[in-house]
């Protein structure tokens, strides 16, 4: 079943009498147990198309529908699905400082209107499952960078959305930590049949991905493990 | 507070935060950026409530010399300067029947002149009826001395025995300037000696100033009149005393147009209202000193969403509405101000205080009537500073949240 999907998006950025077209036709399906990479050059709009998948960011033209209904982010009913049906994890992890592991992971359910203490058992019950259980007390500044991020994992993951969308979510992090967190990924995405979007850079983890795609010129272009092994793209 | 919290039921976030704030209250509430609101709002709201503290005892103390050093209604003759003593029993038998009237005491009241040999004031020559018997409604303020006072013997004024350096056991002359007996040598003048046996302190500089008491036959004699009064004072039980004129009015209408019924508001009702009006002009004024404190507030609150740009953008990517994330910081804000404004009304408790207790200011008696400060905290007036000063803050968060509403999520993320 579908979960998330963008047709025809096109975004442009008008800054100062200088046009810059990020996105003209991209195209994106997403079904249920997907995990999608999306690759592509550094500037050529992986951000922005996440961000406008996310309900984050606007869009000139195009579609973009969460589990087959029609939404954006300027629509009433955005902040809700944002809550439900999304999880973002940001390239830097962004944590509220001012509070603990175990509390920024059970915000998006209190949120949602869920009393603190139940929110608190499936935060402590995910951050265990991610190998934090004896850090959730501790506030974002006294974690290393990948426990940020796996707690950014944790947060995404807690109101059990439809889909999880990752910017670079291994960019800031050393290769050890890089595979922590990709092992998390995949795990998710094997035993609980979680759909992720993810972006990233690394062409040896994209080749986990069950789908692929290369972004270039504001489109989606899907790649073919077998036939480009290396990943390198020719264009 | 109120005004936020009734806008909306705290949400779970809400409450949530909430509970953050006042659990971890260093953490959240005691940050830099917090300083000169807080400091602002207690220096504003302090002397905003000093202030009105200390007018509230002007308006008060002033209130309480004048129903308690004058009469509450005097009668006086319409034709006459003095009453005949028959006259007078007639008039006080009739107003038996008002069950609101405490006392009646006739007295004879007459400008004079006092001195000492060598220096010479204006005085007021106010006699009683000191026999057994008959009550001198008075006495709470003769401050040392004899309460009675027996022929030759007088109470005078602490500031007229400070002029002329006189004190209790020295004697004072007064003399009175008779036009009826002008002779070739000038004004005749009638003269008595009195000795000093109390001396009179009621707080109101006017009567402190001017003020000799003594008996009725000494008054009689300085005067050259036949047994007689100059006007009866009338004093009312506590609870009549605001519709002293209405009484009047009754009382007037009874006894004819021979008699003439004064009620004490004829002479001090303007006086009172205006110090009423210029305790609310302070108050008004001094408001704005909260509203200049406000600027603190919002530059507290731009400051914050500034800080918090991140985490606004966080709570807003999670789900959470505008509204919400205002609600927060409004919060946060909102119980740091609450403190606030207590603490400056604390502050303005103690100012107040302080001022009353110093000794090295003095009001003008001349001027302000009366010649002691006292601060009066009342409770309704710390209730409106409270309201008045929480509107004020409230609005100054309010202000800058409104542009969280603008903000997307992606200009947030954006300028980190
Ligand atoms: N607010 C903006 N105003 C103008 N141009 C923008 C704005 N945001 C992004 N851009 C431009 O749009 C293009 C795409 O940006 P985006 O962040 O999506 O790239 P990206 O593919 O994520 O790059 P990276 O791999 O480096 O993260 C870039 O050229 C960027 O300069
Ligand atoms: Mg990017």
């Amino acid at each position: 079943m579908q979960c998330l999907a963008g047709y025809s998006l096109s975004k442009r950025y008008i800054d100062s009498d200088q046009q810059i077209q990020v996105l003209t036709d991209a195209t994106l399906e997403v079904n249920e147990s997907d995990l999608i990479c999306i690759t592509g050059q550094s500037g050529c709009g992986k951000s922005t198309l996440l961000h406008i998948l996310g309900l984050l960011d606007s869009y000139d033209f195009g579609r973009v529908l969460v589990r087959g209904k029609e939404i954006s982010s300027s629509m009433a009913d955005a902040p809700k699905i944002r809550n439900s049906e999304i999880g973002f994890v940001f390239q830097f992890h962004y944590l509220v400082e001012d509070l603990t592991a175990k509390e920024n992971v059970a915000l998006p359910m209190i949120i949602a209107g869920q009393s603190s203490s139940i929110a608190y058992r499936h935060a402590i019950d995910l951050l265990s499952k991610l190998g934090l259980s004896d850090r959730q007390n501790r506030y974002p500044n006294q974690l290393s960078g990948g426990e940020q991020q796996r707690v950014s994992l944790a947060r995404a993951l807690i109101n059990s959305p439809a889909i999880v969308l990752a910017d670079e979510p291994t960019g800031n992090l050393d290769p050890k930590h890089s595979a922590e967190v990709w092992d998390m990924i995949l795990k998710l995405n094997r035993e609980r049949g979680q759909a992720f979007v993810i972006v990233t850079h690394d062409h040896k983890s994209a080749k986990l991905a069950s789908l692929t795609y290369n972004l270039a010129d504001g489109k989606l272009n899907l790649i073919d493990h077998d036939t480009n092994p290396s990943g390198v793209i020719s264009s | 507070m109120r005004l936020i919290s009734s806008k909306w039921k705290f949400s779970k976030l809400e409450q949530f935060f909430l509970l953050r704030y006042i659990n971890a209250p260093k953490r959240n509430l005691m940050r830099f950026s917090f300083v000169f609101m807080v400091s602002g709002i207690v220096l504003s709201v302090g002397i905003l409530s000093a202030g009105l503290n200390l007018f509230e005892g002007y308006e008060k103390s002033l209130k309480d010399v004048l129903l308690g050093s004058f009469p509450h209604i005097s009668l006086q003759d319409a034709n006459s300067e003095y009453f005949s003593k028959e006259r007078a029993d007639q008039i006080i038998q009739k107003l038996n029947k008002y069950p609101q009237i405490a006392s009646v005491t006739p007295s004879i009241s007459y400008a004079v002149m006092a001195s000492n040999g060598d220096r010479v004031r204006g005085a007021s020559l106010n006699a009683y009826d000191f026999s057994s018997g008959s009550s001198f409604p008075y006495s709470q303020y003769i401050t040392q001395g004899s309460h009675r006072v027996n022929n030759g013997e007088a109470v005078i004024g602490k500031y007229l025995a400070k002029e002329l350096g006189k004190g209790i056991g020295d004697s004072i002359n007064v003399f009175y300037p008779r036009f009826d007996r002008i002779s070739a040598m000038g004004l005749f003048s009638s003269e008595r000696n009195f000795r000093i046996v109390g001396i009179y302190s009621s707080g109101y500089y006017e009567n402190d100033r001017s003020h000799i008491i003594c008996s009725l036959s000494d008054a009689e004699a300085l005067l050259n009149i036949n047994p007689s009064f100059s006007r009866l004072e009338l004093r009312l039980d506590s609870e009549y005393i605001e519709s002293a004129s209405v009484l009047a009015n009754a009382i007037q209408s009874d006894l004819g147009i021979d008699i003439v019924a004064y009620p004490w508001s004829i002479f001090s009702a303007g006086l009172l209202k205006l110090v009423a009006m210029e305790k609310w002009l302070i108050f008004i004024i001094f408001s704005f000193l909260v509203l200049i404190a406000g600027i603190n507030v919002i530059s507290a609150v731009t400051t914050i969403i500034l800080d918090k740009k991140n985490e606004i953008a966080v709570l807003k990517t999670l789900g959470a509405k505008p509204k919400e994330v205002k609600g927060l910081i409004a919060l946060q804000v909102g119980l740091v101000g609450f403190f606030a404004i207590i603490a400056g009304q604390v502050f303005g408790a103690g100012l107040s205080i302080l001022v009353e207790k110093q000794g090295f200011y003095r009001l003008k008696g001349d001027v302000y009537f009366i010649d002691t400060l006292t601060a009066t905290i009342s409770p309704l007036n710390q209730f409106v500073i409270f309201a008045v000063a929480a509107v004020l803050v409230a609005v100054c968060i309010a202000y800058p949240l409104k542009q969280i509403d603008k903000m997307q999520i992606m200009d947030l993320l954006r300028n980190r």
